[in-house]
Formats: structure tokens, C-alpha cells, sequence
């Protein structure tokens, strides 16, 4: 399997177009940056597709405005996810291999939850998609080789939390659940380089940028390996109904003063909702009390497409320093959430397993 | 729409949600993280999302901190705050964590 893109389907308001359909007295014309990117993508052989919350004759004016012959356009009201899947079925695609472009955050979030198999992209990113692997023969690791398999094994492990009855530990510990973490080693680095330009939600820094020595790239993550006072977590994910693999990492630096500083954190979202998160957190506060550090940092980007990863900050007790919540936006910047590292530590989750810990909760009830 | 009203619906969903029927009466206190609902990365950014689309408030733009998830009361209180500015009756019933 590659993850080569096939179809990208597009939103139409203030994406593909410049402006909202509805509300202008002229329909808008396209974004000229990205009507760049339709004619070059569609150079390569790959399809366009649109999915929009407007009337049809949206989809024909876009079309027209374009120049472009759309494969499919599903345009209503109903939920993004819905239109893709629709679109993928009529063009006889798997869902991996089409990527969906929306300006609005909350209908990537949508579709990114509903169907992890599509690449979700904002517009910015779509901008630059043409030198993405994904739309060119990727070069992949074996976690990416084995994507549409793992995502069989999740559709699996959903059907069967939607007929378990009880609490989502409870799931979890039937499951056979295990996380496991570790020191990196440099068999792991093309792993987190990966997860550093694929994963959106759980993400504490940006897509990493050119420049070789930029937080995330392979470089970045091999100098951490060697670099005195630093040290690169992995983090691995199973249960019974499959291996996942490497889900994500982080990099931690302490610095003299007593604290240690979480460079970069990243996870997969096809671990979202299993705990992992949770678990690194923990530990992360766990490991740091162990050292003699007095508190964690975690700098964070703020932007709209990682508020998971601000949910599970805040649900583990970290804080942004100097930051106003006066309602006047927190988009575009970076705050450091934090947390002290003395009192009463968390707890790990059942059936993790990580340096420094006891075992995996060996003794838990209805471990496997 | 009272803050009340809002937390009757936050339960609601979240019993929806997450197949827990306890969960739609569980005092406005009730912290949302932890130990009270459980709120996780995921179960979170789905509530954030159905809040938004149901009263067009995006939490996660206006808190940076996420304050407001708090307690069940403090996200009924933010949220009836800010659509009874624009127009219905003001922001009651909560009462909001500090």
C-alpha cells in the first residue's frame, strides 16, 4: 500500500474560492494560489473533487471558474465526513487515498476524527501539497506500509467498544491494552520524522520546514539522540487487536535551573482516545520528579488544528503562563504550558509500561 | 438560554456520547477531566465541536487555558454568557468555578 493521494476533495468558501458563495453579489473568483495547485496536481493525474456547504450551482460556477473538470461534487448540508466518504465510493477509492482541503477547523476536525484514513489539510498546506510525498511516490516506513491494515484493526476494536458496555478503562483493560515507552534509538527517527509532518492534533510544534536542522526533522531528531541532558521518548501502542507500533515521541531537554522542557511532543491520531497521550504525560511528570526537576514546560503552538493536544495538557493539570484569555483570539502564537512537578504525582494507566516504572500492571484484573 | 438549560443539554450529549447514562445527572460541579466526566483529548474535541456547532461558541479560540472546561457549570456558564449577549435572557443557574 502507498499513501499516494488519488483524489483531493476540496471545500468551496474562502478555500478554493475567494470569498463565500452565497454572500457575494458576484460569485467569487478561485484562490489563484491553490487554482495553481488544482492545474498542477492535476498534471500528475490526480482527480479534484469538491464537498461544500452550498447549492449545487456552487460546484458549477467553481468548475467553470477553474476550468477544471471535477470528478465529484457533493454539495449540502450534511456532515463533511459524509460527502467525502460519498465521493471516495462513487470514484471507487479507498479512503486513504484522498486528501480533503477546508479552511474551517472544526470540519477538518470532523473529518479527520471520523475518517483518520484522509489526509486532512488546510488550505496553507494544501499550497504546498506538490512536494509532499504523498502526492508524489512516497518514500514509507513499515507504521506507513501497514496503514490500511491498522485501520482495519481500528475499525475492528470499534465495532467492539460500541457493543462494550462500561466505562472506556473498563474497554481499555479488556482490550489487553499496552503502552509501552522508551528511549529512542535511530531505527526510530524516520518514525518520528513522520509523525512530526503527518499528525495535526496531537502536535506541540509546526510542520517542520525546510531547513534540515528545524524541530522534526530526521537531523533534529538524531542530534537530540546524541545531545547531553536530552533525552527522545518513543512511544509504542497495542492491544488485542493489533500492533500500532511507534504512535509518537517527544524530546526533553533539563536545564540547570530545575526544569525540563518538552521540545517537541507528537502522537499519532489514530492513538487519540486509547489513553497514550495521558500516559506520556504522565510519566513525563513522573520522570522529571524522579530527576529533581521542579516543573515541566511544555511550549506549545496554538494554532486550531491541535486543541487536542491543549485538552489533554489541561485535563493533566498544565497551565500557559502570561497568556490573556480575554476572548481576543489565541491563534497563530506560542504559549508554554507547565506544571509543577512536586505533590502528589499521576498515576500511569494500567498496562504502560516505561523506564524507571514497575512493570505493566501485571496483576491487573483481566489482563490477558 | 440559561446557563442551566446549557448544562441540561452538555449532559445530554455527553451521555450520548459516551454510552454513560450516569452522566445526565451529574451535578453542574461535576469536573469535567478526571475523575468526574472523563474527558479526554478525543471525547473533549468532540464536545468542543458539538458546542460550537450547536450555539456557535469555539471555546477553544476564546480560553487558551481551557478554563472553562473546568466543571460542567463553568462551560454551561461561559457558553450562556456568550450567546445571551446576543439576545436571548442573561447567563444563570451555574455556578461558574473560579
Amino acid at each position: 500500500m502507498t499513501a499516494l493521494v488519488k483524489c483531493v476533495v476540496w471545500d468551496l468558501d474562502q478555500t478554493l474560492l475567494d470569498g463565500v458563495y452565497t454572500e457575494s453579489a458576484v460569485p467569487p473568483p478561485p484562490d489563484p494560489l491553490l487554482a495553481g495547485v488544482l492545474a498542477d496536481l492535476g498534471s500528475r493525474g490526480i482527480l479534484h473533487a469538491i464537498a461544500s456547504k452550498n447549492p449545487p450551482s456552487a460546484a458549477a460556477h467553481a468548475a467553470r471558474a477553474t476550468g477544471c473538470a471535477f470528478a465529484a461534487a457533493e454539495c449540502g448540508w450534511g456532515r463533511k465526513s459524509e460527502a467525502v466518504t460519498r465521493i471516495a465510493a462513487s470514484l471507487g477509492l479507498g479512503l486513504d487515498a484522498l486528501a480533503f482541503v477546508d479552511d474551517d477547523p472544526y470540519e477538518r476536525a470532523e473529518v479527520e476524527l471520523a475518517l483518520p484514513q484522509v489526509l486532512v489539510l488546510s488550505p496553507e498546506d494544501a499550497a504546498d501539497a506538490g512536494g509532499w510525498p504523498e502526492f508524489r511516490p512516497p518514500v514509507v516506513t513499515a507504521e506507513a506500509r501497514r496503514r490500511a491494515e491498522l485501520y482495519a484493526q481500528r475499525r475492528r476494536r470499534q465495532d467492539s467498544e460500541r457493543e462494550f458496555a462500561g466505562p472506556k478503562e473498563d474497554f481499555r483493560r479488556w482490550a489487553g491494552t499496552r503502552i509501552s515507552l522508551g528511549y529512542a534509538g535511530p531505527a526510530d527517527l524516520p518514525r518520528l520524522h513522520e509523525l512530526a509532518v503527518r499528525t495535526h492534533q496531537l502536535n506541540s510544534g509546526e510542520p517542520p520546514g525546510s531547513g534540515a536542522a528545524a524541530p522534526g526533522t530526521g537531523q533534529w531528531f538524531l542530534a537530540a539522540l546524541a545531545a547531553p541532558g536530552q533525552d527522545e521518548i518513543t512511544v509504542r501502542l497495542r492491544d488485542r487487536f493489533g500492533d500500532d507500533g511507534l504512535v509518537g515521541g517527544c524530546v526533553t531537554a533539563r536545564d540547570p535551573a530545575g526544569a525540563v522542557t518538552v521540545r517537541l511532543l507528537v502522537m499519532s491520531c489514530r492513538a487519540m482516545g486509547r489513553g497514550v497521550v495521558d500516559a506520556l504525560l504522565a510519566w513525563l511528570v513522573r520522570s522529571a520528579a524522579r530527576e529533581g526537576a521542579r516543573q515541566l514546560r511544555v511550549p506549545c503552538v496554538i494554532s486550531d488544528r491541535n486543541v487536542p493536544l491543549r485538552l489533554a495538557l489541561t485535563g493533566a493539570g498544565f497551565r500557559a503562563d502570561g497568556f490573556r484569555a480575554d476572548g481576543g483570539g489565541t491563534a497563530g502564537s506560542t504559549a508554554t504550558f507547565s506544571r509543577e512537578v512536586t505533590g502528589p504525582l499521576p498515576a500511569l494507566p494500567e498496562g504502560t509500561s516505561a523506564p524507571g516504572e514497575a512493570g505493566p500492571g501485571e496483576a491487573g484484573p483481566g489482563a490477558a | 438560554m440559561t446557563a442551566a438549560e446549557v448544562a441540561d443539554e452538555i449532559r445530554r450529549y455527553l451521555a450520548g456520547a459516551t454510552g454513560r447514562p450516569e452522566l445526565l445527572t451529574v451535578p453542574a460541579s461535576t469536573p469535567l477531566f478526571g475523575r468526574g466526566v472523563g474527558l479526554d483529548s478525543l471525547t473533549g474535541t468532540l464536545l468542543l465541536r458539538q458546542i460550537r456547532e450547536r450555539y456557535g461558541v469555539d471555546v477553544a479560540a476564546e480560553d487558551l487555558n481551557l478554563d472553562s472546561l473546568a466543571s460542567l457549570a463553568s462551560l454551561a456558564a461561559f457558553v450562556a454568557e456568550r450567546v445571551g449577549a446576543s439576545g436571548a435572557s442573561g447567563a444563570s443557574g451555574g455556578s461558574g468555578a473560579s
